[in-house]
């Protein structure tokens, strides 16, 4: 567990602050290689906050944020996709006016080198065979040619979540993947993040405590901007400042 | 429905490749000057409204003055012809370096900014540079550049010269088929993929490895060299250049052609011009107020065809599609 060469996200002492709000404070984390690991807490806790630090998207106040245990903190969201981080989004963020087919071609378009941007699409074929591979795997064949935006909701976030592995990264930070899901669409989710947690590490920010429960390793807890407690999901169950913050009398 | 759009822009494509060489052989036979100088007219106008689509219609950057560009062809083509060698190809040539330049150095300004502030800055800057040019006398001031002397073209056949309506014609097809090319060209690559991406939703480039400044100012650059070779050739029909073509006017006229024809088809642009600059003059026969009957136009096919002419012929097309499917299944 201590063994640094486990560890490939590690985040120390970050603070965010948004005018006299301190949205993130002083949060160090460390995620290990492979597997699920989650990030919970009530509303307003600065999950959120946390992640956009971690994916480049905000410059953190203070702290630092280790890839690999090379220091990204100053990195840009494309900079630290290079280092192998990519993250979907909470509210579906996809190209919408575009086909299925397109968004994973695009997404894909990173793993080819550069020269081909100015080439036919044809040229690109690693690209394309990535994106048939996702089509094929995330179940989307069928809508392979339909614009994004036409898209069911459930399909809008399994396609989220295929753009987003489309690089092939092998950090993957998911904000509330099976948000706004009906329970059949999460269900396939959780085996889907299962699935991928065997090759990519997978850090995920969810409402759904059962799920979360199910499917990660370690679980980091957050309330009112500080980390309030982590461990194996047994562990934080059983902790009573977990309790009173977030399970309330549930689980008491 | 892609399907259908991919095939409505083929058929416009050919309808106008194929009215195009009937014009020339029919005005070449009669001798006729009058229409084909309106054709080229309006091809020309066409790679200026082109050059509005790729931006507009393609990466979503409504550029309001791209007449910028288009004069600063016109002018400097001009210039070369006048006092440097009466030469089409090293017309094309310079025109084509110097606005890539030009493009360039614009982007940085153009670029820094989003949505309605693009628009205001493409403005100005194009106001900035037609009052300048207004103002300066060794441009002929508010007069322009008049005398323009008419140009020998080498081709393998022998030299030829613009004065004759029918080939001049034949040589702005040629120009503008090759930078609608170049533009479709783009179009088939990643990089087009990018720009189709950016004006969907620009944030989430930088998510899968991408800096949506790079495409951006790719596109912003061609689109110059696109309206300044259109620009190019208007001194060449015409024989005189003024700082008319700089005007809003003249962008603003762009950007309805682009709506009128359907934004983001490129052959839409060329359709529209065609039938704008044949509107105009027609009207322009029968009454001096014939910008009050374009502006009605553009008001009906605005309410009543939204994604423009290639549009009207999608939805068209569609139905016809909808009415084999159920003749079949009769």
């Amino acid at each position: 567990m201590n063994n640094a060469h486990s560890i490939i996200l590690e985040a120390k002492g970050l603070s965010k602050r948004f005018g006299g709000l301190i949205a993130v404070d002083e949060v160090s984390i460390a995620v290990q290689k492979l597997g699920v690991t989650s990030i919970i807490g009530p509303n307003g806790a600065g999950k959120s906050t946390l992640f956009n630090l971690l994916s480049g998207t905000f410059l953190p106040d203070n702290g630092a944020v280790h890839i690999d245990g090379v220091d990204v903190t100053r990195l840009s969201p494309e900079g630290r996709l290079f280092c192998g981080m990519a993250r979907s989004f909470q509210i579906t963020n996809l190209f919408f006016d575009l086909t299925v087919m397109d968004n994973l071609r695009i997404a894909s378009q990173v793993l080819e080198p550069r020269s081909h941007l100015y080439l036919p699409l044809g040229k690109s074929e690693i690209a394309l065979k990535r994106a048939n591979e996702l089509l094929e795997e995330f179940g989307l064949e069928e809508s392979r040619d339909q614009l994004a935006g036409a898209l069911s909701h459930g399909q809008q976030r399994r396609l989220e979540i295929a753009v987003t592995l489309a690089t092939k990264p092998k950090l993957l930070l998911l904000d509330e993947p099976t948000q706004g899901m009906s329970q059949v669409d999460t269900h396939e989710t959780a085996d889907l993040i299962k699935r991928v947690g065997l090759n990519t590490t997978v850090l995920l920010i969810e409402h759904d405590v059962d799920l979360v429960m199910d499917l990660s390793k370690t679980v980091f807890v957050m309330a009112q901007g500080r980390k309030l407690a982590e461990g194996t999901p047994a562990e934080v169950r059983k902790n009573p400042l977990v309790q009173a913050a977030y399970f309330g009398e549930e689980l008491a | 429905m892609l399907n259908t759009k991919a095939r409505a822009i083929r058929l416009v494509e050919l309808v106008l490749l194929g009215s195009a060489a009937a014009l020339f052989i029919v005005g070449t036979y009669l001798g006729d000057t009058f229409f084909l100088r309106l054709a080229t007219e309006s091809l020309i106008f066409g790679g200026l409204a082109l050059s509005v689509d790729l931006l507009l219609g393609v990466v979503g950057l409504l550029s309001l003055g791209q007449a910028l560009y288009f004069g600063f062809g016109a002018y400097l083509s001009a210039l070369i012809l006048k006092e440097l060698a009466s030469s089409f190809a090293l017309a094309i040539l310079i025109v084509t370096i110097a606005s890539a330049i030009l493009g360039w150095v614009a982007s940085f300004i153009a670029l820094r900014s989003k949505g309605v502030y693009f628009a205001l800055i493409t403005f100005g800057l194009a106001q900035v540079a037609a009052k300048v040019v207004y103002n300066t006398r060794s441009l002929g001031a508010s007069d322009g550049m008049m005398g323009v002397p008419i140009l020998q073209i080498w081709t393998p056949f022998g030299l030829i010269d613009t004065s004759h309506p029918g080939i001049f014609f034949l040589i702005c097809l040629l120009t503008i088929s090759i930078l609608y090319g170049i533009l479709k060209y783009f179009l088939s690559t990643p990089t087009g993929s990018l720009w189709l991406a950016i004006q969907s939703n620009e944030n989430r480039l930088a998510y899968i490895g991408y800096k949506s400044k790079g495409p951006k100012q790719v596109a912003f650059i061609l689109a110059a060299v696109v309206a300044a070779v259109s620009g190019a050739l208007y001194p060449m029909l015409r024989g005189f250049v003024s700082p008319e073509l700089m005007f809003f006017s003249v962008s603003g006229n762009a950007v309805v052609t682009v709506v009128l024809g359907g934004v983001g088809t490129l052959i839409g642009p060329i359709l529209g011009s065609v039938l704008l600059t044949s509107f105009k003059s027609v009207i322009g026969t029968w009454t001096s107020h014939h910008h009050i009957v374009i502006g009605l136009i553009f008001v009906a096919i605005v309410i009543s065809a939204p994604k423009g002419l290639i549009g009207l012929i999608v939805t068209r097309m569609n139905k016809v599609d909808a009415k084999k499917e159920e003749g079949k299944h009769e």
